[in-house]
């Protein structure tokens, strides 16, 4: 038979169905009138022979079904007439359709909201040309991986033949003054075959030549759509136009579609990288994400053992710099999202076991119903429905509660979507593309119907097997132990679930409890920082940079309200900053004995305005110039790690810059003061060695380290927090340089948690959600196994037990229900929440506190559960009982 | 006239299709050229002509259309398909053999065993 005329008939069947009828019945007519007037021919009497033609003929009905089978419409009638009576069966138990209907709803609503976020960040494919082809490459050091320094950069992209492009690129941002009020623009320096590596070409214009990666070349940019639009006003002429970045006029070269955010960093311009040899030669400073596209039939382990090759040969041309360094090739994907994969992962098992859960409540409550249904089944299949007929009927009507709780799902997960869009994590990126898509609807359809399957097939089978005779002659109570046991695994499984959830919402929250209670180390509040980038131009020369932000400091000060200000180059939980090996004096100068540590630039008055308590020693002053004797502050960490059970005071290490007599010539600096430890990068991160040193002996190079870019610190006598007057100062000592990122430390402090939090407040919603059902669900079996025992709870208290007995016993069962749940659970929680280490702070994911305070919980709830179905035992009239049924 | 034969199972088809490539007809016009060609010698159930006539046309072999009766009344006209006629030809050749090789046991005597 061809498709497509089963097609045909198929289509004619659901679209033409009652031509299809009324042609049968035609067809019929004619052959019988047909017949008769072939008999009357014969010489018999009209009505004779109408009657002889239709005898002959037979049952046209049953002609007519035995066509509409041969046509293949049967089966669609059949379905259609299962969904008509699923239908009316529901709405006849409307309590029982509410039930299962929200019930179902919560847990594919919160799947597909989940699913829609999941769908968004990590699996919507990137906006690049043959991603799979794209690798980001990174240096390998002392076991993680690092940014890539120029030189390496440069002696891989030279040395390297696997590569059609190998590019790199490093954030930055830019003071962009279009309007009168300056602004701060995120962006991006990109070598001139940045874009070629992505394989995305420009919606206008050009991108970089090769020419305009030179040093030397006139400034040019390349823009983002989306700044193209909103600052620029979508200006049809700008290619050719110059705009004012970083104080010099930048003639725009480009356009990059909206799409194009590669290491979805958020940039909005590029600027030419055009290193200068000095650059290409540095090995040392490592701040640069390499891209590379693999050439056609070469695969990444190809590449991989060519890098090792130039590693090796790296690693002896510059034995100070390489000598425990190797390069790493990684997935694109995977660098970019493998940050958000673990916490989605897990917000998607979450809903899972939501879903799982409900799914056995449902099941629960058709199993109970299957029972006062099973009379209605019997008669069904004694009228002739056949065993398959009768479980496709049930399952129909799973399908029809499964889509109908997968309507109100998708309601659901559209507002969650919404919240989470609002309320999600900034940093992670493409969430706000999270939506209700044509993919998430097909996705919340197939749950819809793969949970229909889940809670509806035990019960169908059950039903479709049992035997007529046992349903009419025995009494119920004897029939069904085995379906207890259905019940009772279904609710140790909601238990077990519920637990795990439970276990893991516990230790997020005593995990945030704890990082909220953290001491960062320093007076936190009625403190603003904001930051301030000075422009190359015209601050190039590092006096000029340093009196700037000494006459921004004095001017802040001078504002009402506030009590002190200073600079710091990264000021705590503003992310990044730059380390240094530190060598104490004494020690030979070899990679082994360096130790890495944060640098910090300081103006003097930093540690008194963010209130660092001084441990020993004394604070910078004015007078801590180059013409003086260098001097550091180090931090507690780093005074224990240098120095250990020794006093640092007075002690020298080299660091930072070298003396006249080249590389190996030192830099002494003496440590005259220990500041306490602080939590720079984070409530959650342990304190890192750390080390201060003023503003006014910083190494003149040091100023590119930090692109000339300063955290203001200002403190202020009350909550008043004087952000316009910060920035009209900022403006009135440098024009066109903006402060931005300006807020207060508290803010700054709650925005780090943001991620942790938001993690938190989700798993805590859904543990909230499946303690819930799963007390629900407890509560349908234990209920309907009192209402099934009525007559045994009869004989016990005819034979004299008391209400506590008979309580005791139904709550006794529910008691051992929810421990074997428990037990399960706990056994699953301590294999899954391995999975959380890395999110947890302070706790372990085997924290007895929490497992016993989810489990005390869980059994609480049990029990409450339990009571109310015992207290309806102890109300059993033992006559009433043993005349039941 | 001769004793009537049951139609054997599932040669209904094969007369249906028969009847048909000899030119278009309406049901009871089948089941009288079949009864014609057999010279009345098939019983043939009136009713179980048209489950196998839906299912011909559904499988593509034979197709359908409304035309006027020979006393000018409307009536549902079969013809046979090209898929059909290939069909028929495969039947045929299928039926003769399966006769040939039942003959043959049939008529088989002791002594050419």
């Amino acid at each position: 038979m061809t498709l497509w005329s089963r097609l045909r008939t198929w289509s004619q069947a659901i679209l033409q169905r009652s031509r299809m009828e009324s042609e049968m019945d035609s067809e019929l007519r004619f052959h019988i009138e047909a017949r008769a007037e072939h008999l009357m021919r014969g010489g018999m009497p009209r009505e004779e022979a109408m009657r002889r033609a239709r005898v002959e003929f037979g049952g046209v009905e049953r002609v007519k079904e035995e066509g509409r089978e041969a046509r293949g419409v049967s089966f669609l009638d059949e379905l259609l007439q299962d969904l008509r009576y699923g239908q009316r069966v529901l709405r006849k138990s409307p309590g029982f359709a509410v039930v299962a209907v929200l019930t179902l709803a919560l847990g594919i609503g919160a799947t597909t909201a989940i699913f829609s976020v999941v769908n968004a960040v990590l699996l919507r494919p990137l906006a690049i040309r043959d991603s799979s082809r794209v690798v980001p490459l990174q240096e390998q050091w002392r076991g993680s991986g690092v940014d890539v320094s120029v030189g390496n950069f440069n002696d891989i992209k030279t040395q390297s033949s696997s590569y059609t492009e190998i590019s790199c690129s490093h954030d930055a941002s830019f003071n962009l003054q279009t309007q009168d009020i300056p602004e701060r623009v995120d962006g991006a320096i990109v070598t001139f075959n940045y874009f070629a590596t992505f394989g995305v070409p420009p919606i206008a214009g050009r991108v970089f030549t090769p020419e305009e990666d030179t040093p030397g070349h006139a400034p040019v940019v390349v823009l983002g759509e989306r700044f193209w639009r909103t600052i620029l006003h979508a200006d049809p002429a700008i290619i050719g136009k110059p705009i004012r970045i970083n104080g010099l006029p930048t003639v725009v070269v480009g356009v990059m579609p909206k799409s194009f955010d590669p290491l979805l960093s958020n940039s909005n311009i590029w600027i030419p990288a055009a290193f200068t040899p000095a650059q290409l030669a540095e090995h040392d400073d490592h701040y640069l994400d390499v891209m590379a596209r693999l050439k056609p039939g070469i695969a990444m382990a190809q590449a991989q053992s060519e890098l090792e090759i130039i590693a090796l040969r790296l690693q002896k041309q510059y034995p100070l710099d390489d000598a425990d360094r190797s390069f790493r090739l990684q997935a694109l994907a995977s660098a970019l999202l493998g940050d958000q994969r673990l916490s989605l992962r897990l917000m998607l098992a979450a809903v899972g076991f939501l879903l799982l859960i409900a799914c056995a409540n449902i099941a629960n409550l058709q199993l109970a119903r299957s029972r006062t249904r099973q009379k209605e089944i019997a008669l069904r299949a004694a009228l002739g429905a056949s065993p398959n007929r009768i479980v496709r009927q049930l399952l129909v009507e799973n399908i029809v509660l499964g889509l109908a709780g997968g309507g109100v799902g998708v309601l659901l997960a559209y507002w969650a979507v919404s919240w989470i869009v609002a309320h999600g994590p900034a940093e992670m990126p493409r969430l706000d593309q999270s939506r209700i898509d044509a993919s998430t609807l097909a996705f919340a359809c197939g749950v819809a119907l793969l949970s229909s399957f889940l809670f509806g097939l035990a019960p169908a089978l059950r039903s479709a097997s049992t035997r007529l005779n046992e349903v009419f002659k025995s009494a119920s109570s004897i029939v069904g132990g085995n379906r207890d046991r259905v019940r009772s695994l279904l609710v140790v499984a909601e238990v077990a679930l519920a637990l795990m959830l439970l276990v893991g919402a516990g230790l997020l929250i005593r995990s945030a409890l704890l990082v909220s209670h953290v001491d960062p180390g320093f007076d936190t509040s009625n403190v603003v920082v904001g930051r301030i980038g000075l422009p190359d131009s015209g601050y190039h020369d590092p006096a000029v940079a340093r009196q700037t932000f000494e006459r921004m400091i004095t001017a802040a000060s001078a504002l009402p309200g506030v009590s002190s200000a200073a600079v710091v180059s990264r000021a705590p939980l503003a992310g990044g900053g730059s380390s240094n090996g530190l060598l104490a004096e004494g020690r030979a100068l070899d990679l082994a004995n360096l130790v890495n540590s944060q640098l910090q630039i300081i103006s003097p008055s930093y540690l008194s305005t963010a209130r660092v308590p001084l441990k020993a020693g004394r604070d910078f002053t004015p007078q801590d110039t180059r013409e003086r004797t260098f001097v550091a502050i180090i931090n507690e960490t780093l005074a224990r790690t240098m120095w250990p059970g020794e006093n640092a005071i007075g002690k020298r290490f080299a660091c930072c810059e070298s003396g006249p007599k080249g590389r190996y010539d030192p830099v002494w600096h003496e440590v005259v003061g220990v500041a306490a430890d602080i939590r720079a990068q984070g409530l959650d991160r342990e304190a890192q060695p750390a080390f201060y040193i003023p503003i006014a002996q910083m190494p003149p190079a040091s100023w590119d380290w930090i692109g000339r870019t300063m955290d203001l610190v200002v403190r202020t006598r009350g909550s008043e927090v004087p952000l316009r007057e910060l920035q009209s100062t900022v403006a009135s000592i440098a024009p066109e340089v903006p402060i931005y990122r300006l807020s207060s430390m508290k803010q700054k402090i709650s925005s780090t948690l943001e991620r942790s939090h938001f993690d938190t407040y989700l798993l805590a919603i859904f543990a909230g959600t499946a303690l819930l059902l799963s007390s629900v669900g407890i509560y349908g079996v234990l209920s309907y196994i009192v209402a099934q025992r009525t007559r045994d709870i009869g004989i016990r208290m005819a034979l004299g037990a008391s209400q506590g007995q008979i309580v005791w016993g139904v709550l006794g069962f529910a008691v051992r229900l929810a421990g074997i749940g428990l037990t399960v659970g706990i056994a699953g929680a301590l294999l899954g929440t391995r999975l959380l280490s890395s999110l947890l702070y302070g706790v372990r994911s085997t924290d007895a506190i929490t497992f016993a305070a989810a489990s005390l919980l869980l059994l609480l709830v049990a029990l409450i559960a339990g009571y109310l179905p015992a207290r309806r035992a102890t109300r059993v009239d033992p006559i009433v009982a043993l005349r039941y049924e | 006239m001769d004793k009537q034969l049951d139609l054997l199972q599932g040669t209904l088809d094969m007369l249906i299709l028969k009847a048909v490539s000899l030119g278009p007809l309406h049901g009871y016009g089948i089941l009288l050229r079949i009864q014609q060609i057999s010279q009345d010698r098939l019983e043939i159930q009136q009713g179980s002509l048209y489950p196998a006539l839906y299912r011909l046309e559904h499988q593509g072999w034979i197709a359908s259309e409304w035309g006027e009766s020979e006393n000018k009344r409307k009536a549902k006209y079969y013809t046979l398909t090209v898929a059909g006629k290939r069909r028929l030809q495969a039947e045929t050749e299928n039926w003769n053999s399966m006769a040939d090789v039942i003959a043959g046991i049939l008529g088989t005597k002791s002594e050419e065993v």
